[in-house]
């Protein structure tokens, strides 16, 4: 009963945005989705083994990056530079994580900071990625492979597909040994070392799992915009973005993301059509206030208010 | 030949810049004993205890635990070779379960969640924790949280297990249930080392007794006959003497 | 003669990063929490001084002073609005209160002062001093003198004074500290006062020769976490001396390879610090 309701609910979200025809509503909901794919990716970190990134725009500009520098360089479809996004954020994924994990407290963070901001001036400055200009995606679709399409609808369904299978993976990976392992590593570090549990070596899982999944977000963002500058996949407001989505809806939870992206991109494209983009910066003034009402009140996020909770011992 | 024992600790030194919390002690446990840790305040038996543990790394002395050296090793590695603790203020992972606390540790010997489940769920029957295994491990009080810390111990299946002032803050009552406990784990072959600052316990239940002072292990053997040795009437009953004689001065009647 | 020049700007300019650093660090060492709206503290310590000098035409001996006392407010609020209550929750939501309290800080300065980069009249502190042949700005060498002799006095007032024994104990041991009669969230309210002050006094100074931009912050704050952990948590005099040696490395670096990249070689420098000495240069194994 419950399974045929979520079923129908599930099919007719998805129909939705074909039946409504109004290809604003369109872009939004793919956006929606996009914004739920990066976000659930950095839960994988942030939220299951609760090791705070917020720098997670690296990740996230990799992939952008190596999808419209496959086209530059190569004349490549876009969507085929992905790979290189994904082994390049691995790669730094690698750099960060190793040192820092085996510290405890914020070093992490710092780090992700740190080689974010790093990586922003680099590349801003490099004239193979373009500098500050950045870099074009194809005019005119060459064929289906470029995956450029003038309806936001494909997009959607592009999305929607990667979303599920995202969720699917964090799903399967919660209820099996890693997942309870992530889960002791964010309760006490001491605690789950003394059980057996190879601390250092199931953060870098986590981590490397949710890098990847980040870059291919970004791969997907390069290949629906068709350009990327180095404020725009690479700046501190991406990664800010992931981390309000995702604790908004509420972290370490399966749909906390989904739920927190569906609440947020619609307000947030509000906002942009009232005050005129985001250049005024009211947007981020709302954003500080939500992340910090959210740390303050409410740290499990929306969800939690909804969410089953086990019972109080008596 | 005696068989080799289960536990080898000779020559540990942990030094904090130049202060030596543990100075050259010693602990030799053999397999099915219970071995009781006592000392002052301060004597260097938690950080000696922490050193056995793995969760601090000796800055000398040797480590041997089941045939290996385990000196450096972290205490994960600890826990796969078979050894597990409690900790002296309890750490559960408050937002989960009492069963899935339980399943975090049951799942280094059985991978999958089915098995998992399984031998948690035995686990909570053999601590009397079974009725609040869906309960939220947070909402446990004092007793319940140092019973879910053995649970969880125990589900990692160790030959050795370390418990750290685990009756500390307990009533009379539940300290008589706990030394029950305590005992029943010994029937089910489980060689204990048991930290502890109340005497009655160490006297009741270990078979042997090391005192620790200033680093030190001053006195070892048969509980009744230590607590007679006068070395360790004076580190041990002297200095709470002294306190009680501070005590009074501070508090006149 | 140049290169004497640049290391020398580099010092002056590393005084001001390790008062300021001494205030994250401070708080850091008191707590356990870094505080990621530090670089914004600085920011709005800035914008005080050009609002202080462009609008009420105060002079620095007022504006410096003024910057503090509104930055120990700011922290006292900060802590007992904030901070108070999620030290005791998860990770997440010590790291997010910080971090939304920067992009608050951060975007509402963006509003009111836009994203211009301002900076105060060269005039303010004029002309340049000669010594030993080096021709140093006046108001480098005014901010390095100040910030140098500032980070002392607090190095001093931790270890000499009753009030940092005080806040040492809090820091070592809580809840031993309250059994003799401390109340740790004064003192920890305290380190959140002084710390924001000295980032306050360290922001009105630079203001007087760097450029002011709602965004500034963002570097300046990553430049105090480079500091804190090259000087080891805590430690004031370890951040004293890290902060001398980033600015050094910065002026260089801006010498050598250009302007652009003299905050790439600082977090690079941080990552491979991460690497290879993750408890600082003074910091024991």
């Amino acid at each position: 009963m419950r399974i045929g309701l979520g079923v129908a609910a599930v099919v007719l979200l998805l129909a939705a945005p074909a039946a409504v025809g109004d290809p604003f509503i369109q872009r939004v909901a793919a956006l929606v989705l996009l914004t739920a794919i990066s976000a659930s990716a950095w839960n994988l970190i942030g939220g299951y083994a609760g090791q705070v990134s917020i720098g997670h725009a690296v990740f996230f500009g990799a992939g952008a990056y190596a999808s419209l520098l496959v086209f530059k360089l190569f004349a490549w479809p876009p969507i085929a530079g992905a790979p290189f996004g994904i082994a390049v954020s691995l790669v730094l994924a690698l750099l960060i994580g190793v040192p820092t994990f085996r510290l405890r407290g914020h070093y992490f963070s710092m780090a992700t900071i740190a080689v974010a901001e790093l990586i922003r001036i680099v590349v801003g400055n490099w004239p193979l990625l373009g500098a500050a200009v950045g870099l074009m995606g194809p005019a005119v679709p060459r064929g289906l492979a470029d995956l450029s399409f003038l309806s936001p609808l494909p997009y959607f369904y592009i999305f929607a597909a990667v979303e599920a299978a995202l969720l699917w993976v964090t799903w399967a990976m919660a209820r099996s040994r890693t997942g309870y392992y992530l889960r002791a590593v964010r309760a006490g570090e001491r605690a789950a070392l003394s059980l057996g549990v190879p601390v250092l070596r199931y953060k870098l899982v986590a981590l490397l799992l949710s890098a990847g999944f980040t870059a291919l977000a970004g791969s997907l963002y390069a290949v629906m915009v068709g350009y990327v500058d180095p404020e725009s996949v690479l700046g501190i407001l991406v990664s800010v973005q992931m981390v309000i989505v995702a604790a908004l809806g509420g972290a370490g939870t399966l749909f906390g993301p989904v739920l927190g992206a569906v609440i947020l991109v619609p307000v947030q494209q509000a906002t942009n059509a009232a005050f005129g983009g985001s250049g005024s910066g009211l947007t981020y003034i709302v954003y500080g206030a939500i992340i910090l009402a959210i740390a303050r009140f409410r740290p499990g996020g929306l969800l939690e208010l909804l969410h089953w909770r086990p019972r109080r011992a008596a | 030949m005696p068989p080799e024992p289960l536990l080898e600790a000779t020559g540990i030194v942990k030094a904090f810049g130049s202060f030596r919390a543990v100075d050259g002690a010693g602990l030799t446990v053999r397999e099915g004993e219970i071995v009781g840790l006592i000392g002052p305040n301060g004597a260097g038996k938690s950080t000696f205890f922490n050193c056995l543990a793995g969760d601090t790394q000796p800055t000398a002395g040797l480590i041997r635990f089941a045939g290996q050296e385990v000196t450096r090793a972290p205490a994960d590695a600890h826990a796969r070779a078979g050894m597990a603790r409690s900790f002296q203020v309890p750490v559960t992972f408050e937002d989960m379960t009492v069963l899935e606390n339980v399943m975090v540790g049951a799942f280094l010997r059985h991978p999958h969640r089915r098995d998992a489940r399984e031998r948690a769920r035995e686990m909570l029957e053999v601590t009397g924790l079974a009725r609040q295994a869906e309960a939220r491990a947070g909402g446990l009080g004092t007793p319940g949280r140092k019973r879910l810390e053995i649970a969880r111990a125990l589900a990692t299946e160790p030959r050795l297990l370390l418990l750290d002032e685990a009756l500390a803050g307990l009533n009379p009552t539940e300290v008589r249930d706990a030394i029950g406990f305590v005992r029943g784990l010994h029937a089910r072959g489980i060689t204990l080392i048991v930290v502890e600052h109340i005497m009655e316990v160490i006297l009741s239940l270990a078979e042997r007794a090391v005192v620790f002072n200033q680093g030190k292990v001053i006195a070892e053997g048969v509980p009744r006959a230590v607590v007679d040795d006068p070395a360790v009437v004076e580190a041990y009953i002297g200095r709470s003497l002294a306190g009680r004689r501070l005590r009074r001065r501070r508090n006149p009647p | 003669m140049i290169l004497a020049q640049v290391i020398v700007s580099g010092l002056l300019l590393g005084a001001v990063y390790a008062l300021f650093s001494s205030g994250l660090t401070l708080i850091w060492g008191m707590m356990n929490v870094v505080n990621f709206a530090h670089g914004d503290f600085v920011m709005l310590a800035m914008y005080v001084a050009f609002v202080a000098y462009t609008l009420l035409h105060l002079p620095p001996l007022v504006f410096v002073p003024l910057a503090a006392a509104l930055l120990f407010l700011l922290g006292l609020f900060v802590y007992a609005a904030i901070i108070r209550h999620v030290t005791r929750g998860p990770m997440l939501a010590q790291i997010l209160s910080t971090f939304g309290l920067a992009l608050l800080l951060r975007y509402t300065a963006f509003w009111i002062f836009s994203a211009n980069f301002v900076t105060l009249p060269d005039t303010l502190v004029g002309g340049t001093v000669a010594i030993g042949g080096l021709r140093l700005q006046a108001a480098r060498l005014l901010a390095g003198a100040v910030a140098l002799v500032l980070t002392v006095g607090l190095h001093l007032l931790l270890t000499r004074t009753a009030l940092g024994s005080r806040l040492l104990a809090v820091a070592e041991d809580r809840a031993a500290a309250q059994l003799v009669g401390i109340r740790p969230d004064r003192m920890q309210g305290l380190a959140w006062g002084i710390g924001a002050a000295s980032t306050g006094i360290a922001g009105a100074l630079i203001a007087m020769f760097y450029y002011i931009s709602p965004t500034v912050g963002e570097s300046l704050a990553l430049i105090a976490f480079v500091t804190v952990c090259l000087g080891g948590f805590g430690s004031v005099p370890g951040a004293l001396l890290a902060g001398l040696a980033i600015g050094v490395i910065e002026a260089l670096s801006a010498y050598l390879i250009g302007a652009v990249y003299q905050d790439v070689v600082v977090y690079a420098l941080f990552v491979v610090l991460l690497w290879f000495r993750p408890q600082g240069l003074l910091g024991q194994a």
